[in-house]
Order: structure tokens, then C-alpha cells, then sequence
């Protein structure tokens, strides 16, 4: 099966500081790509220039056309979308609003559907910011998941939730990936969710691309561990 | 045809260090004072009072003191508390103090207008290419030159410059590294207001003092930092220079546009660089 | 799960309709009652308030302070000028709308331009687009008059009525209730479309609106423009009540009021900047009589409204309500 969604050499530098170099990276409809790696190895860089949130160098291709210049408005119209780290969404606005927003943005799709699925059904009048924060992050999934998109972009979704939520969410993923046939790059720090659902890793060390397999590889790779417990970071 | 560049010399060198204070005090307080211009304006008003009294050194003297003064105050009561606000409060903030200070111009000095003469020895005329031109006008040059020379190799040079440059860049970072965030700020909006105040006094012999001039300044010194760049140096002088010198052109080739100059020269540099020459992305 | 489609939505509820037939009432009352000075009074105050809820819609619905406002107003009130005088090359019905709709849409292409500047350098740049266009009316004498300003004599009927009960307060004052009343319900409605929380929603977050596959461009530059159109109908109420338009109406001075109104009023309820404009021209007027330095009082006390109470009269106001148990109007965002 050809990659729908490849990013070729991506790179970053601010100022002197090189955040990422030279990394390569495909995504396959239905199946989970974790990327991973200590911290300050550049996931979040990588993601940030492959959504084309950042300017950096390197090509990025959907469905075999180059969309490196393409904004970000038009990818998530062409079914490339992201979620974020720091949750991003619009605190006065009920959930229901901007879960609609986001419908309308994407082109189409059943808010209520992902709402529930979420376990947001209950919320759903209530504002953005008067709900809990492990709610709120997942809002902020919520509106990267309406509207059926093709590729999904997501950065540490797990943050900040406790371990029920945790696996909550990984069995969400999980199903979204399956169902929907969807291509999900996660970039994560729970190894729990990690290594439950992803179909193949790349590891991140110092901006570059260290080495990359399926989970039980990876595990027990001695590069991967000593760039884990032999960084300083 | 090099009188007029000279004029527009003369004029941006104004706008600079005009807007250094700016600068300065965005750099270090995140903090656009709306109130600059009528600082510029008391600068000029404290510098007319002494130096009808005793001399124009002590004139720019008195308003550089004065100013610095006026600047801490301010800091210390209200820029050093807005640390982290949002920015509408700040302007609203600044522009509350911009009221005050022109109620108290308007107190003390009234509403008319008053003209200063510079000082004997910098009066007169100079032959320059063959025309006359004005030694003081050379002056203003020399000047706004000294002061930015001071405060860059101040801010290059020394301890507390390193501490200014440092908490401008990143406040949270320098406090960490020990750097006395609290005790500069006061410092640099003194600095900042000082400045203001200074080239207030001596564009007067310039340009005039009345209570209006605040307001037509600050919108000037505000395009200048928009052309520029908020909170950069290199751009505020490099779109200084370019005002001045579209200023001093404008008012011989196209005289009835002049005066909208500036601003259609803004609207043209944000059209193409949103963030001004020297700003940086987003 | 799509919004709902009937227009039920854009009826009002049962605490606006209460506000609003207290407030005509008010209304009708001060203008049949009350002393000629006040009437005089409150009808300037509220064809300020045009410009104060322009400015206040743009912090509202974009989070932009504007320091420039007196241009639309200023253009609305010249554009009326013109659009009455013989110049003029449609009836003045006519004219007065183009004027108002013509000022829309010249800020929306300024909208689009400066719609990329951010945060506090767009402040500083309505400030200078503001100067700009008071320079402007100076120097193109022949249309505008200079500073000498321009006289209007209005037609004896507009719009099938007479038209001297408009230079008189107590025909302005209904008049301009009238209308700040018909504009209030507009802008409510507009909030509750799709494009008014999504224009809410730039406001919190544009780089999300845009991740969720928006172009953000055209929206904030609407409601720029709709923000400017607001004034400009009250420059056109100037014109038509003082029969005379200079460019007093172009100050920065008159933008930099118009924020304090919208300041003093707070933006948490659409009505703030209106008590705001009501609350300045009060002020001013008692004060004012009392002592020179008001604008001194005034900016300190702008200093510490918006420091220690950042949402203004109607802020207060909604927390008494709430204290009081009742839901003051809809739309209550921050």
C-alpha cells in the first residue's frame, strides 16, 4: 500500500539551534505511527513543520501532491488535520459550537457522533472553559477528528490525562484508525498508549532520525534505550 | 537637492531617537505607551521653563532629569504592575496617562504656543554647497547621533545593559539567572521617557512648542516603529532615516500630499511585511 | 446537530424585551419631560455612542482595540455632507445609504491590509490611519471645506417624512434610539449566525480557525467593516441634526473618547459602550462644570477602572444580575 501522507527530509533551525534534520516519515491509511523519543528530540518540530504550522526546509506529500506549500486551512479541507499539544480551542464558545465550527471548516461531518464516541454527549452545552482540563484536551481531538479527515496529525493527545483516560483515549484511537481507515502520526510520551496501538515507530534523538520498526523491535533496541537513558535531557 | 537629504538627515535623526524611548520601554515592559509623545511634549515644555531661566544646557538638562524622573514614577506605579496583562489594558493604561500628562501641560503652561531660539552659539547659518544652512539644524544631527551612540555602546558594553538586553529578550529567563528585573525596569523607562523628553527640547528651537505637538509626534514616532518593527532598534533607525527622508522630498515635489506621506508609506511596507522590516515572524 | 435552522433563535428573549421596554420607556419619557439641556445632552450622547459601539464591536467580536475610529465617523458624517448637497449625483435617500454602506465597504478592503498586523502594532496603526484621514479632510479644501468645515441644508422631506424634527432633541433623540435600537438587534443576531462565532472564535484562537480549515482573512476584515459602518451611520445622524459638519469630528482626540466610553461601559454585554457614551457625557457635564482638570480625573480613573475592574459598567452589571439570580441578556462573552 503507498504511504498517503510522506514527508521527506524535514528540518528545522531557530537562530543557531538546529530543533531537526533530514527526517523521513510515511503514513499508511488504517495504521498508527508513533514517533517518539527523549526530550527536545524534535517531535513536537516535526510535527509543527509537517502540518505547516512552522516554516522549516523539506517536502510533504498527501496522496502523492506536494503540499509543502500549502496552508494549513487548505490541507485540513483536503482531509490533513492536527491536534495540539497546549490545548487549542475556544474556551467562551460551547462544545457544541465549535465542534460545529469545525464540521463547517472541514467540509462536512457528524459532530455528535464524535462527541459521543468521546464521551463529550454530556458537555456538549456546556462553554469550553467550564468543563475539566482531560475534557478539554479532548475537545481539542475532537475538532482535529470531525469532518472525516484522511490523515491525522497528532501531538501528545495524552497529555495531562490520567491513566483511565489514557486508555480511554488509546482505544479511541485505536478504533479510528481501524474504522475509518484513517493514517495517524502520534507523538507521545505514554508508552502505555504507545506501544497498545502503534503499528510501527520512528524514534527521535537530538533532531535526528534514530531508528525505526515495529513496537517490539524498538523496545528492546539498544540505541533507542541509551538515547533514552543515556541523553541529558 | 543634498540640503533637502540633509533636512530629511535632520528630521529622522529626530524620529530616532524619538523612538528609541519606544523601544526601549516595549523591549523591556511589553508595554506600547501611548502616553510617548505627550512625554516628548513635557520634555520640551520643562526644558522651555529653564532654559527662559538659566540657559539652554540646563534647559535639556532639566528636561532629561525631569523626564527620567517621570518615567520611573510611571514605572514603578503602573508599567512595572501590567507585567503579563493583556495588551488592551496596557494601551488603555498608557493612553489614561497620556491624559493626565497633557491636563497638567495644559495647567501649568496654558494653550498658546511658544517659541525658543537656540542657544547664540549653535545659532546662525552655515555655508554648505553653497547654501546657508542652519548650524543648529547640524546640531539636532550631532546630537540625536551622541545619544543613540551612548545608549547602544551602554547596551553593548556594559553590566546593565547586558541585564537590559538579556530581561528584553526573555524577563522570566534573566530573573532566573539573577538579573534584577524589578530594579531595571524603573531604570530603563526612565531612560526611555528621558529620551523623550530631550528630543523634545531640542527639536523646539525646530519645530515649536505647543500642546498639540504631543499627539502629532506620537503618531509619527508610532508609524516610525510600525515601518520598523516593534521593539528593534535597527529598525526604528533604519525606518526613521527613510521617514525623514520622504519627509523632506515630499515637501518639495509633492507638497500637497506631504503630510499623508508617512502614512501611505506605512500601509505600503505592511501590505508586503506585516511585521515591519525588522520584526520578527508572527 | 447542525445549528438549528428556524429563526426562533433570533427573537429575544424575555430579559431583553424587558430592557428594551424599560429603556424607551426611559426615553420617551426624557424627551417628553425632561429639561431641553438634557435632551440636548442625551442626544448628542447618543450619536456618540454610534462611534463607541463601533469601537466596542471590534473589541467584542476581534478582540482589536482601534484608536482610529473617528475616521469612519468622520467620513459618515462628510459623506452625509456630500450626499445632501448638490454635488451629489443620487437623491439624498439614496445617498445617505451609499454613504453608510460605502464606508463598509472601503474598511473592509482597509481590513484586508491590516488585518495582518497584530495585537498592539494594529492599535498604533488605526491611530495613524485616524491622522491620516483627519490630514486629508484639511487639505483637500474643496470638498471638505478645510477647517472651516462645511454647512448642510437638509431637504425638507427624507424618506416620505419632514425633516426639521430631526434638528430638534427631541426628534433626534427618538430617531437616534430608534436606530441604535434596530442596530443593537442586528448585531445580536449576527452573533448568533455562524459567522459571529466564528468571528468570536478568531478572536480566542485564530490559528485554530485556520487549522480548522478557515480563511481568516475575509471574516476579521468584515467585521472590521462592520465595525466602521456603525459609526458612519452616526456621523450621518451628525450631519442630518447639526446641519454642519468640520473636522472637530476627525480628532484623535474624539477616537481616544470613544474607547474610553467603550472602556468605561465594558464590551460584556453589546449595550456597554452605549451606558459608557451616556455615562462620559454625564460625567463630563458635572465635572466638567466643577473643574478644568476632568480629563485628568478621567484618565486616572480609566487607569483604575480598567486595572482593578477590567469589564467595565455593564460588567458590573451582569454580576449584580447574576447575583441577583437573573440572566442579564444573551450573549454574554468575554
Amino acid at each position: 500500500m503507498s504511504a498517503i501522507f510522506r514527508c521527506e527530509g524535514l528540518g528545522k533551525q531557530y537562530g543557531g539551534v538546529v530543533a531537526l534534520q533530514g527526517v523521513d516519515l510515511e503514513l499508511e491509511r488504517g495504521r498508527v505511527h508513533g514517533l517518539i523519543g527523549p526530550n527536545g528530540a524534535g517531535k513536537s518540530t516535526f510535527i509543527d513543520v509537517a502540518s505547516g504550522r512552522s516554516q522549516g526546509h523539506g517536502r510533504v506529500f498527501f496522496d502523492g501532491r506536494d503540499v509543502t506549500a500549502v496552508a494549513p486551512g487548505e490541507r485540513r479541507r483536503m482531509g490533513i488535520s492536527r491536534s495540539f499539544q497546549k490545548t487549542s480551542i475556544f474556551p467562551a464558545l460551547t462544545i457544541r459550537d465549535q465542534l460545529d465550527l469545525a464540521a463547517h471548516g472541514a467540509g462536512g461531518g457528524d459532530a455528535t457522533e464524535i462527541a459521543g464516541m468521546l464521551g463529550l454527549a454530556d458537555v456538549l452545552d456546556r462553554r469550553a472553559e467550564e468543563v475539566s482540563y482531560g475534557q478539554q484536551r479532548l475537545v481539542d481531538l475532537a475538532l482535529a477528528l470531525v469532518g472525516d479527515p484522511k490523515v491525522l496529525l497528532l501531538d501528545e493527545p495524552a497529555a495531562g490525562l490520567s491513566v483511565a483516560e489514557s486508555q480511554a483515549l488509546a482505544g479511541h484511537l485505536e478504533e479510528i484508525a481501524a474504522r475509518w481507515n484513517v493514517a495517524v502520526l502520534l507523538v507521545e510520551h505514554d508508552m502505555d498508549v504507545v506501544f497498545r496501538i502503534c503499528h510501527v515507530l520512528t524514534v527521535l534523538a537530538s533532531g535526528r532520525f534514530l531508528v525505526s520498526g515495529p513496537p517490539s523491535e524498538i523496545r528492546s533496541d539498544p540505541a533507542v534505550v541509551r538515547a533514552y537513558f543515556g541523553s541529558t535531557a | 537637492m543634498l540640503i533637502n537629504a540633509l533636512n530629511g538627515l535632520v528630521w529622522g535623526s529626530l524620529l530616532f531617537v524619538l523612538s528609541t524611548g519606544l523601544v526601549l520601554v516595549y523591549g523591556l515592559r511589553r508595554v506600547v505607551n501611548f502616553a510617548h509623545g505627550a512625554l516628548y511634549m513635557l520634555g520640551a515644555y520643562i526644558g522651555w521653563a529653564a532654559a527662559t531661566q538659566f540657559g539652554f544646557l540646563v534647559g535639556v538638562a532639566a528636561a532629561g532629569l525631569g523626564l527620567a524622573i517621570v518615567g520611573i514614577a510611571l514605572d514603578l506605579a503602573i508599567f512595572g504592575r501590567l507585567g503579563g496583562r493583556h495588551p488592551l489594558i496596557t494601551v488603555i493604561v498608557t493612553f489614561g496617562v497620556l491624559l493626565i500628562l497633557e491636563d497638567v501641560v495644559r495647567s501649568v503652561w496654558g494653550t498658546r504656543s511658544y517659541a525658543i531660539d537656540p542657544p547664540e552659539v549653535l545659532a546662525g547659518v552655515v555655508d554648505l554647497f553653497g547654501a546657508p544652512f542652519p548650524v543648529y539644524r547640524l546640531f539636532i544631527v550631532a546630537a540625536s547621533a551622541g545619544m543613540a551612540a551612548a545608549l547602544a555602546g551602554w547596551l553593548r558594553f556594559s553590566r546593565t545593559g547586558l541585564f537590559v538586553r538579556a530581561a528584553s529578550h526573555d524577563a522570566s529567563v534573566a530573573a532566573m539567572c539573577g538579573v534584577r528585573t524589578a530594579a531595571i525596569g524603573p531604570m530603563v523607562v526612565g531612560l526611555g521617557a528621558a529620551f523623550a523628553g530631550m528630543s523634545g527640547i531640542v527639536a523646539a528651537p525646530f519645530l515649536s512648542i505647543n500642546p498639540s505637538m504631543g499627539s502629532e509626534i506620537l503618531v509619527l514616532s508610532f508609524v516610525v516603529s510600525v515601518i520598523g518593527g516593534l521593539g528593534s532598534f535597527w529598525g526604528a533607525f533604519v525606518s526613521a532615516m527613510l521617514l525623514g527622508q520622504v519627509q523632506a522630498f515630499g515637501t518639495v515635489w509633492l507638497p500637497e500630499l506631504a503630510a499623508l506621506l508617512p502614512f501611505l508609506l506605512m500601509a505600503f511596507v505592511l501590505v508586503f511585511r506585516p511585521q515591519g522590516i525588522a520584526g520578527t515572524e508572527g | 446537530m447542525t445549528a438549528s435552522l428556524s429563526l426562533r433563535r433570533f427573537l429575544p428573549d424575555r430579559a431583553t424585551l424587558i430592557a428594551t421596554a424599560l429603556a424607551a420607556t426611559a426615553v420617551w419619557t426624557t424627551a417628553g419631560f425632561a429639561p431641553r439641556v438634557v435632551v440636548a445632552l442625551l442626544t448628542q450622547a447618543l450619536i456618540v455612542s454610534f462611534l463607541a459601539l463601533g469601537v466596542g464591536v471590534l473589541i467584542r467580536l476581534s478582540g482589536l482595540v482601534t484608536f482610529g475610529h473617528a475616521a469612519p465617523f468622520g467620513l459618515g458624517a462628510y459623506g452625509a455632507a456630500w450626499a445632501l448637497g448638490p454635488a451629489a449625483p443620487f437623491a439624498p435617500e439614496i445617498g445617505l445609504v451609499a454613504v453608510v454602506l460605502g464606508v463598509g465597504v472601503l474598511f473592509w478592503a482597509i481590513g484586508l491590509v491590516v488585518g495582518r498586523v497584530e495585537g498592539i502594532a494594529f492599535g498604533m496603526l488605526t491611530l495613524a490611519l485616524g491622522q491620516a484621514v483627519h490630514v486629508a479632510a484639511g487639505k483637500f479644501r474643496h470638498l471638505t471645506g478645510g477647517s472651516d468645515g462645511l454647512i448642510v441644508d437638509l431637504p425638507r422631506h427624507l424618506y416620505g417624512a419632514r425633516t426639521d424634527a430631526l434638528q430638534t432633541p427631541f426628534g433626534m433623540l427618538v430617531i437616534a434610539a430608534v436606530v441604535l435600537a434596530v442596530v443593537l438587534f442586528g448585531l445580536r443576531s449576527f452573533e448568533r449566525t455562524r459567522a459571529g462565532r466564528l468571528a468570536v472564535a478568531i478572536r480566542e484562537n485564530e490559528e485554530r480557525v485556520r487549522f480548522l480549515g478557515y480563511r481568516t482573512r475575509a471574516l476579521k476584515a468584515l467585521v472590521f467593516a462592520l465595525s466602521a459602518a456603525i459609526p458612519a451611520l452616526g456621523g450621518v445622524l451628525f450631519t442630518l441634526h447639526q446641519g454642519f459638519v468640520s473636522p472637530e469630528v476627525l480628532t484623535w482626540g474624539f477616537s481616544g473618547h470613544a474607547l474610553i466610553m467603550a472602556i468605561l461601559g465594558g464590551t460584556v454585554a453589546l449595550w456597554g459602550p452605549i451606558a459608557g457614551a451616556l455615562a462620559f457625557f454625564v460625567l463630563r457635564e458635572e465635572l466638567g462644570g466643577i473643574t478644568t482638570h476632568w480629563l485628568a480625573i478621567l484618565g486616572t480613573t480609566l487607569i483604575v477602572v480598567t486595572v482593578v475592574w477590567p469589564s467595565g459598567l455593564a460588567g458590573a452589571a451582569a454580576a449584580l444580575a447574576r447575583r441577583l439570580g437573573r440572566r442579564v441578556g444573551e450573549g454574554g462573552t468575554a
